[in-house]
């Protein structure tokens, strides 16, 4: 079976619309695959694969499935809740760091970490950042009850525009 | 005077050193407030989409951020549906809805301008269980439960 097979959708309740698999998860075929992200256009698809039993995010190039390398999240599982930009500048998602869950954003194209500090009575349960990385929406659980609060990263970090040039491969510092 | 300078001095100084913080937005983050508990942020240009429960109940709000309002959505929230996962696009046009209703759990996809909802089937049978659009619309990446496994449909959107 291709790796890549284009489906059709077929029968049933709801439109026919063209899809495919997101195909192989870069070695773990077969593995489960959670959360999926794409960037602006859809050239990058973010998504958590177990990797040695721990929830581990996998950037990929589109539609080839050609691994990403990133240079900040590693040793930081589990992760969850990844989110692209516009080009795939920026990758977000939340990591463990200790008993905390931290939302990073790794810029591909400076190599820069940016952290997202909480106070210590929240803890983060997804994100989504804004394509143009103008923004970050992060839910936390906080007293039981589910929030939802908004963040201004302009001072952070340059936008990333739908005209803007795609990073290629894992940026500065990335491993091999 | 001496307080207004005081004051001055500080802001810029806070703003110097905070300028690479990432900042709460105050007056949006009262207003999400506002709606209750609220889950499953998206933001896609000018929109957060959301799902916000009050009394019980969960449905789908998107605010426009540059209004910081609530926009209405006729045709997309059901008293009788419970919403699970919900994606907006940067046009604030289309809306992907994952949603359990009548007992099947469902993809929808709503156009805002037209007010229309579309059921979107899952081929091969599977359980829908989260969605994001890409930024522009053309796109959706749907986390399908199959045979125990969780996997990741890309689906074109005409």
């Amino acid at each position: 079976m291709p790796a890549v097979a284009l489906l059709l959708a077929g029968c049933g309740e709801g439109a026919w619309l063209n899809r495919r698999s997101a195909g192989p998860t870069g070695g773990f075929l077969e593995a489960n695959r959670q959360d999926p992200a794409l960037s602006g256009q859809g050239r990058f698809l973010a998504s958590v694969v177990e990797r040695s039993g721990r929830a581990t995010l996998l950037l990929q190039e589109q539609p080839g499935g050609t691994v990403i390398r990133l240079r900040h999240f590693q040793g930081h599982q589990p992760h969850s809740s990844p989110s692209l930009s516009w080009t795939g500048r920026y990758v977000a998602a939340l990591v463990q760091q200790g008993a905390q869950r931290v939302a990073l954003i790794e810029d591909r194209a400076t190599g820069a970490l940016h952290r997202l500090p909480l106070p210590a009575d929240r803890t983060a349960v997804r994100l989504s950042l804004a394509p143009d990385a103008r923004r970050l929406a992060v839910q936390v659980a906080q007293r039981g009850q589910w929030r939802v609060q908004a963040f201004d990263l302009t001072g952070l970090l340059e936008p990333d525009l739908p005209g803007g040039m795609a990073v290629q491969g894992g940026g500065p510092g990335a491993p091999p | 005077m001496k307080r207004l300078l005081s004051a001055t001095l500080l802001a810029g100084l806070l703003s110097g050193c905070m300028g690479s913080m990432p900042l709460p937005i105050g007056p949006l983050n009262r207003q999400l407030e506002s709606l209750g508990a609220n889950r499953d942020p998206s933001l896609s240009g000018r929109w957060l989409a959301l799902i916000s429960g009050k009394g019980g109940r969960e449905q789908v709000v998107l605010v426009d951020l540059e209004r910081q309002q609530p926009l209405p959505l006729p045709g997309l929230n059901r008293a009788d549906a419970q919403p699970v996962s919900v994606s907006v696009d940067s046009a604030g046009e289309r809306i992907a809805l994952v949603r359990q209703l009548e007992g099947r759990t469902e993809l929808v996809l709503y156009r805002r301008s037209l007010q229309s909802l579309q059921p979107i089937a899952m081929v091969p049978s599977g359980v829908p269980r989260q969605v994001q659009l890409q930024a522009d619309g053309r796109q959706m990446a749907v986390q399908v439960s199959r045979a125990g496994l969780w996997q990741v449909d890309l689906v074109q959107i005409p």
